[in-house]
């Protein structure tokens, strides 16, 4: 069902053009995910559907209601902001009941919604506490709390995360989505950490300078990426400049030849190559030369325990491969080993412009 | 290899030798008028004559029977200098006040033509001679057709009082970001709405801090306050004054250490209710 509707989107700030020209349906009850590098429109893009900003072309609609000239107070949207915006002469019952006494809801009616919130968000008894006194997680969940507590249509999050701790970060995000899906809020999040988008959304939308650069399932986006910036972006990737030779097979760097298999029609284009490196397979040894398998040497390893990447120089490229100890027991650098690029696992993408 | 050896170079923050005894001699200036003051109160003598040869509270029992019972020769009492300076500075007080709210808010999170020119114009009375801005507003308000009276001082000191109100509030906002007022809209809130639940509480440290220099400004004010004043709107500044004039009175010592007592207070005030907030001056 299409549910929020934006509509031929577009912002100037004086001449610089912040977004371009953006169509976009986000679906009911589903988490969406804009994902771009810094300065690529995604924070100004939730901030027009806030209605914090007024986009300079184009319709925004929810339901099949105009939304454009409906200000931010009478939207109904939740926001969780980058510094949360907890507010700090509150303490967590009044920021959680704010938006509950703007509505003109009583006392008692505040007070029983506050304590299901917080049973919600794992505080109880924290009611009474002043915000200084949280911890980064928890004012995070009160952050959320407060977002949802007038029960918004939709949820937005602008980076929600970015204040916490890498360990936390990977707690909350779990935790974002599993009250996500538990209440069915359509929720749109902006981050710049493809890991946050790929743990939490059903659909990513990939922002480059004020464009769309690709809508998808994550898993779809990074197996299937429609451009070179997105392959990049998304994940670590084996990006190899390639020479497309005719029907299923195309020259790296170094002279080296390998077949790939349902290349597009690219006939005088510069494409590139895109392996992932839990793709590459690494062999040594007596196994003998096959099909795409390319020798190198072994520049670099990184073993972090719970896995191993190993940078393979082939002579003309470097590739990096994800492995384990288990299964590739003894690597060492300087080792001459084989990469195997397996034909269905690579990709041929344009190279971008 | 002792540790204590690489101490003995002071440490940033440490004062050295040479450092400690300037900052003597500059504490010492500055407290110089006011220990002046208390030892005169405590003087002995019937002259102003420094240092005083004896020591005694005559002083204080002359200013307390000053006080308690005015002369008749007395143009106007302290009981009501005092009362008068107390109205002005309550005034000038909330108006100064009132004023700089909106001032600093729009001066903070708006742009407009002239915005930096109007910062300067609100400092002006920092550096503009009190005598001539006294003059001046005289004759402003000689050529006005009515009569403001006590209303003349007070707007002399709201001038004099609005650059301390202006940039403690504006200091306060500056350290409130637009997102809470934004998070406010978010939830519901009205612009208006949202500047009284949210942006007024957080800026409760500049707004009584600038209150206080706002009073403290004007109760001490005497400058512009000698050209304005009128028989029946003398402050407590211009009152001590026309005592030294008339009658080389030791009696203004006493007085005057009662009121830089209150000012100490006011400022004990301040520190307490701002804290480490920080206070723009």
């Amino acid at each position: 069902m299409n549910h929020l509707v934006l509509e031929d989107i577009s912002k100037r700030f004086g001449s610089a053009c912040a977004l371009d020209h953006i169509d976009l349906v986000i679906p009911q009850g589903k988490l969406v995910c804009f994902l771009g590098p810094s300065g690529c429109g995604k924070t100004t893009l939730l901030r027009i559907i806030a209605g914090l900003e007024t986009p300079s072309g184009g319709n925004l609609s929810l339901d099949g209601r105009d939304l454009t000239q409906v200000p931010a107070n009478q939207r109904d949207f939740g926001m969780v902001f980058q510094s949360l915006a907890l507010f700090p002469h509150m303490t967590v019952a009044g920021n959680i009941a704010y938006p509950l006494r703007l509505r003109g809801v009583s006392k008692i009616e505040q007070a029983r919604r506050v304590a299901e919130l917080l049973e919600l968000i794992q505080l109880p008894h924290m009611a009474q506490r002043p915000v200084a006194q949280l911890s980064g997680g928890q004012r995070q969940r009160v952050a959320i709390a407060r977002a949802i507590a007038s029960e918004p249509k939709i949820l937005l999050l602008d980076e929600p995360l970015s204040a916490l701790d890498a360990k936390l970060r990977e707690a909350m995000q779990v935790e974002i989505r599993l009250l996500q899906q538990r209440l069915g809020i359509t929720t749109i999040m902006v981050t710049h950490d493809q890991r946050e988008a790929m743990t939490m959304a059903d659909v990513i939308v990939v922002m480059e300078q004020g464009r769309i650069a690709q809508i998808g399932a994550p898993l779809d986006i990074y197996r299937d990426p429609a451009s070179e910036f997105v392959a990049d972006f998304i994940g670590l990737g084996n990006i190899l400049a390639a020479t497309h030779n005719g029907q299923d097979e195309v020259s790296l760097p170094g002279g080296h030849t390998i077949k790939v298999s349902a290349a597009p029609q690219t006939a005088g284009k510069a494409m590139r190559l895109l392996i992932r490196p839990e793709d590459i397979c690494v062999t040594y040894g007596a196994a003998a030369q096959g099909p795409n398998r390319l020798p190198g040497t072994i520049t670099f390893i990184r073993d972090v325990g719970a896995s191993l990447e190993a940078t393979i120089d082939c002579a003309g490229f470097t590739v990096t491969a994800a492995t384990t100890q288990r299964e590739t027991p003894g690597l060492l650098v300087g080792m001459p080993v084989f990469a195997e690029l397996p034909a269905r696992a690579c990709k041929l993408i344009e190279a971008r412009q | 290899m002792n540790l204590s050896l690489r101490l003995e170079r002071p440490m940033p923050g440490q004062l050295g030798r040479a450092t400690s005894m300037l900052a003597t001699v500059v504490l010492v200036l500055a407290a110089l008028p006011i220990i002046t003051m208390i030892v005169m109160s405590f003087s002995a003598s019937d002259t102003l004559q420094f240092p005083p040869q004896g020591y005694s509270f005559q002083w204080y029992r002359a200013a307390w029977h000053t006080f308690a019972s005015p002369d008749a020769s007395d143009v106007l009492s302290m009981g009501q200098a005092l009362m008068t300076s107390l109205t002005v500075a309550g005034s000038t007080m909330l108006i100064a006040t009132a004023l700089s709210i909106p001032a600093a808010y729009a001066l903070n999170r708006f742009n407009f033509p002239g915005k930096a020119f109007v910062e300067q114009f609100i400092s002006l009375p920092l550096v503009y001679p009190l005598v001539i801005l006294g003059l001046s507003l005289l004759l402003v308000f000689n050529w006005l057709p009515a009569d403001l009276g006590v209303f003349r001082l007070i707007i002399a000191h709201v001038i004099l009082a609005l650059p301390f109100t202006v940039k403690n509030c504006a200091a306060s906002i500056a350290a409130i970001g637009p997102e809470f007022e934004e998070a406010a809209y978010m939830l519901g809130a009205r612009p208006l709405r949202a500047l009284v639940d949210i942006v007024l509480p957080l800026m409760r440290p500049g707004i009584l801090a600038g209150m206080l220099f706002a009073f403290i400004v004007s109760f001490n004010e005497f400058t512009v306050t000698f050209f304005l004043y009128d028989i029946n709107t003398m402050t407590l500044p211009v009152w001590l004054y026309s005592r030294t004039v008339s009658s080389l009175d030791p009696t203004v010592f006493s007085f005057a250490v009662f009121i830089v007592l209150i000012d100490f207070a006011l400022i004990w005030v301040l520190e307490r209710l701002v804290g480490d907030e920080g206070v723009a001056l």
